[in-house]
């Protein structure tokens, strides 16, 4: 399922506009159009809306191409690429960013709080992103498959290879029983009749008075 | 020594998986990275950059960008308030009249928007002379070669690397006699093998820096780099008697190569320095995939030869490096991958191996994840695999045996010889990895596949790497117990601790692993523990997180820092409680008597009021505890297009001690990622052969792996308790992708049955190899 859309431009209505309103996160924004000090220029992109004029810095201007998925934000329920999205196309739309989705009394939302949980991360600069095109997808299908996650997840750049972490999350918070692509496995697990058998008797080195002296060297 | 005889600790902390400290901030889109980040005042500098691989910049005006408005300063070689070299050892400026390579720095700017600076750029006319280039280390070294630098007679550099090699330089593994031992030899191989695309390792987030000016020659620098002390001690180097202080941030990804920036950082600085205002330089991301450091080109050509039992008996050849158009240290990289080749061939007695270094008019080659080792170790494999294949030999059974084991010896980067004290179950691990792979189903011997289906064949490879730099350079840390009072409460309250440490965070968990090993010495709540801003001025000193130094080297001056800290709480609760230190126990921040455990006092009253109680901890370098990497790839390649999937990986290591599960797990993951895997698959910078310019600059045009193409992973972990400090941990993160690309390599080789010699194995390539094309 693909949940990045492309917005159409409009450009016979931009011509006209003196003003643009946009909802962000809840909150209702006024912006003058036009070429002076303090208006949104029409080749103002959202993404530079979002960083620079309002100091909403989750999103991150990676790749400036739509290929990284590092700047999406919600635009009316789709996940867009706002590094090619103009602000002036944004005119009466609804935008939800990174910064919107934790409910300040409920606390995170829930993809977030799986991120947490699974360590769904490494240097979490594409994360927000990834985490908007989850949403977005979540917010159209609550049970995606396997599948369909890693479809809605393939415009979105991560170079640590967090992609492992990443769809256990999102496939825990699915449902998806049996969806694991990553098998770890600790040898101490496979041992037979460990050695350190009782905690009590073997605890941490440091739990007691002098260190080393139950240490176990 | 059998592995269910090894003791395990049972930690309250270290070894299970506690949640990063940053993990909130990093969901939640408040996590700070440098580009977040700006200081009033400031401008944004951007470069100006040559369309051409070599030419002489014969005229060029900057009156019309001076005058547009917003213009704060235009810099150029005639005009920069000082000179920055540039390389080890210095070879070029910053700013130079020559370019040396398609977007090389021109001229730099500095204005009030990023608009305007870059309207600036296009107003900077430029005439150039071009001059004849040189795209290979190859064809650089050829008598009559264009040549580049005066420093650079013929375009060879020095070898040696003072910083890395106090002794002296160190290039070549010279002992025994390789001659006679290939004369004797049962299988002998020769051959000349390029890895040498030099794919970008491709951080999400782009070099960046703000610098600004605070007189007297003093700068303070904010950065995207993963090590502030590097960054430092180079930029200190290059900007004339000047004094640096480095702070970072969360960085997004750096895999090695975002250390110094030094073109960025120094373009900043020269641009600070003249408007005396902060500024800014963020490298775009066609500048950072055509106008920053990517990997080393490696060449290797050599004899290698082994007797009847597959033991590597000898090794004579030469290692060719193209490190671009700047050598910023690549003889350190030279070393490790001189041991790393050590290490895998650990029992062959005989060497010759040559290196030489050479400078081209290509895009600079830095520091990648692998430092050297992924790069040779990508062609010395080609060599093994030739004598597996004239031996008949299982690669699991060779591996086993030449692998570095405990008591071999070997010489590392700084030229001294050191013998391993690493784990005893090596080999093990390969063999539990490979079972875990099913590597017994799926060898069918050499240039056989595993299976074919139609026009779908599978194969199978494996490689094994391992590092001794873990243990690199001298580091320490402070470890604060402070007294959390309030006004109110001036008799009690808890403590918290604060570790004193500079590292920065990109991704490996490291700063949480840091408070983790204090919480385990304290035996109290990993949520008490924190760590201070990463900035070389209000931290002791610490290299940073690299060749997966971290675990030992951190987790030694943290812990000991720790553990002193916590003596001198016993002491002083010994003195309170009246009883001698044996009899007390610590848990949760208070110091109670075992046998009478009402008898106990907080160890926030401990010392007077206000004071901390402060504890010192170091490591000190040495090389004696190599890591080792086993990992397995499964391909399955269409005969009819030549297109690879990869379709199952696995990899296993023998850590010593896990610090934290899921970090490790994803370090594993971490190998296919930064130019490792997929540099045998799909990724290379290609040049425009006719203007020396890189094919693809965008994230649509370079091919990287994506969320709906990923393999099964199975990662294999045995914990043997090493002894390297405190908590008997080894880091990994460094090699566990640099086996990768050979052994994918390998694997397409069995699966079409014809040996493929070229990274990456692209269609094109791989249906020449069938005699398709």
């Amino acid at each position: 399922m693909a949940t990045r859309v492309a917005v159409p431009p409009k450009s016979s209505e931009l011509v006209e506009k003196e003003s643009i309103s946009l909802t962000i996160n809840g909150r209702r924004f006024r912006f003058s159009v036009g070429d002076n000090m303090g208006d949104v220029s029409p080749a103002e992109t959202l993404i530079e809306t979002l960083r620079q004029r309002l100091q909403m810095t989750g999103a991150k201007q990676s790749c400036g191409t739509g290929a990284c998925g590092c700047c999406t934000v919600i635009v009316n329920g789709d996940a867009v690429a706002s590094c090619m999205t103009l602000t002036v196309e944004m005119d009466r739309k609804s935008i939800t960013t990174i910064e919107g989705l934790e409910d300040p009394a409920k606390g995170l939302d829930p993809i977030q709080q799986v991120f947490i949980d699974e360590y769904a991360f490494q240097c979490g600069y594409c994360t927000p992103g990834i985490v908007m095109v989850a949403k977005a997808l979540f917010m159209k299908n609550p049970r995606p498959t396997p599948g369909e996650i890693q479809e809605a997840l393939a415009g979105n750049f991560c170079r640590c290879i967090s992609h492992y972490t990443v769809l256990r999350a999102l496939n825990k918070l699915a449902g998806n029983d049996n969806a694991e692509l990553s098998h770890f496995v600790r040898a101490n697990d496979l041992v037979e009749d460990p050695i350190p058998v009782a905690e009590e008797l073997y605890p941490s080195p440091y739990a007691s008075g002098q260190p080393g002296k139950r240490a176990l060297d | 020594m059998k592995y269910r005889d090894i003791r395990q600790p049972n930690y309250r902390h270290v070894g299970k998986y506690s949640p990063r400290k940053e993990a909130r901030e990093l969901v939640t889109g408040k996590a700070l990275f440098l580009d977040d980040f700006s200081l009033p005042h400031m401008l944004i500098g951007r470069t100006k950059r040559s369309p051409y691989p070599h030419a002489r910049i014969v005229k060029i005006d900057t009156a019309e960008a001076e005058a547009l408005e917003g213009v704060r300063a235009v810099i150029t070689h005639k005009n920069a308030p000082f000179l920055a070299g540039l390389g080890w050892p210095v070879h070029r400026l910053v700013l130079e009249p020559k370019v040396f390579y398609v977007g090389d720095q021109v001229a730099i700017v500095a204005a009030e928007t990023q608009e305007i600076a870059n309207e600036a750029i296009d107003l900077i006319e430029v005439e150039y002379e071009q001059l004849p280039a040189v795209f290979t280390a190859a064809d650089a070294l050829k008598e009559g070669a264009p040549q580049l630098y005066e420093r650079f007679p013929g375009n060879l550099v020095d070898p040696g690397c003072p910083y890395f090699q106090p002794d002296g330089p160190f290039w070549q593994v010279k002992r025994g006699d390789p001659d006679k031992a290939i004369a004797e030899a049962d299988f002998v191989a020769e051959d000349e093998i390029s890895f040498s695309k030099m794919p970008c390792p491709l951080a999400p987030e782009a070099p960046s820096v703000i610098v600004r000016y605070d007189g007297n020659q003093h700068y303070t620098v904010w950065a995207s780099s993963q090590s502030s002390h590097i960054m430092k001690l180079l930029m200190q180097a290059y900007v004339p008697g000047s004094q640096i202080d480095v702070n970072t941030f969360n960085v997004g990804g750096s895999y090695g190569n975002k250390q110094t920036m030094l073109n960025a950082a120094v373009s900043a600085a020269l641009l600070a320095n003249v408007t005396k205002r902060p500024v800014k330089v963020v490298l775009s991301k066609a500048e950072q995939l055509m106008a920053y450091e990517v990997r080393l080109g490696s060449t290797i050509k050599a004899t290698m030869a082994a007797n009847k039992e597959g033991i590597v008996t000898a090794v004579k050849g030469d290692w060719l490096v193209d490190t671009g158009c700047v050598c910023n240290s690549t003889q350190g990289q030279i070393g490790v991958g001189l041991g790393e080749a050590q290490l895998v061939l650990a029992k062959c007695e005989n060497w010759f191996l040559d290196s030489h270094i050479a400078v081209t008019n290509r895009q600079q080659a830095g520091i990648v994840r692998g430092y050297g080792g992924q790069e040779l170790n990508s062609c010395l494999e080609k060599l093994l695999c030739a004598i597996m294949k004239e031996g008949g030999f299982d690669p699991l059974d060779v591996f086993k045996k030449n692998y570095v084991s405990h008591g071999d010896k070997y010489v590392w980067r700084d030229g001294r010889t050191y013998r391993s004290r690493s784990s005893f179950f090596f080999p093990e691990v390969m063999q539990q990895t490979a079972e875990r792979f099913g590597w017994s189903e799926k060898w069918k011997g050499w240039f056989k596949p595993t299976c074919v289906n139609g026009t779908k064949a599978r194969g199978v490879g494996m490689g094994v790497i391992g590092n001794a730099d873990i243990q690199e350079d001298n580091t320490e840390a402070i470890v604060r117990i402070v007294p959390n009072l309030d006004v109110a409460n001036v008799g009690g309250g808890s403590a918290l601790v604060v570790v004193e440490c500079d590292i920065t965070e990109s991704g490996m968990g490291q700063r949480s692993n840091a408070c983790k090993v204090v919480a385990e010495v304290f035996n109290c709540p990993y949520e008490w523990v924190s760590i201070t801003d990463p900035g070389t001025r209000h931290n002791p000193s610490n290299f940073g997180l690299c060749g997966s130094r971290g675990t030992i080297t951190t987790g030694k001056a943290v812990s000991e820092a720790a553990l002193d800290a916590r003596r001198q709480a016993m002491e002083l609760a010994a003195i309170k409680l009246d009883r001698a230190v044996d009899q007390l126990e610590m848990r949760d921040m208070e110091i109670y008597v075992r046998d009478t455990p009402e008898l106990r006092i907080a160890v926030s009253r401990l010392a007077d009021r206000e004071l901390s109680i402060v504890g010192y901890g170091k490591h000190v370098e040495k090389f004696d505890c190599p890591s080792c990497i086993a990992v397995f790839v499964e391909v399955e390649v269409d005969l009819d297009t030549g297109l690879t999937e990869v379709v199952r990986l696995a990899g296993g290591s023998d850590v010593g001690q896990i610090i934290d599960s899921k970090a490790l797990e994803m370090q594993l993951h971490g190998g296919i990622g930064s130019a490792s895997l997929d540099t045998a698959i799909f990724e290379e910078c290609n040049l425009d052969p006719s203007t020396g310019r890189l094919l693809a600059s965008s994230l649509i045009d370079y091919k990287w792996r994506t969320f709906n193409d990923l393999p099964r992973y199975d990662g294999f972990v045995m914990e043997s308790q090493i002894d390297t400090f405190m908590f008997k941990a080894l880091g990994i993160g460094e090699v566990t992708g640099a086996a990768l690309a050979s052994a994918a390599l390998m694997a397409i080789s069995n699966a079409i049955g014809v040996d493929v010699k070229e990274y990456p194995a692209t269609p094109a390539v791989v249906l020449e190899a069938l005699g398709k094309a």
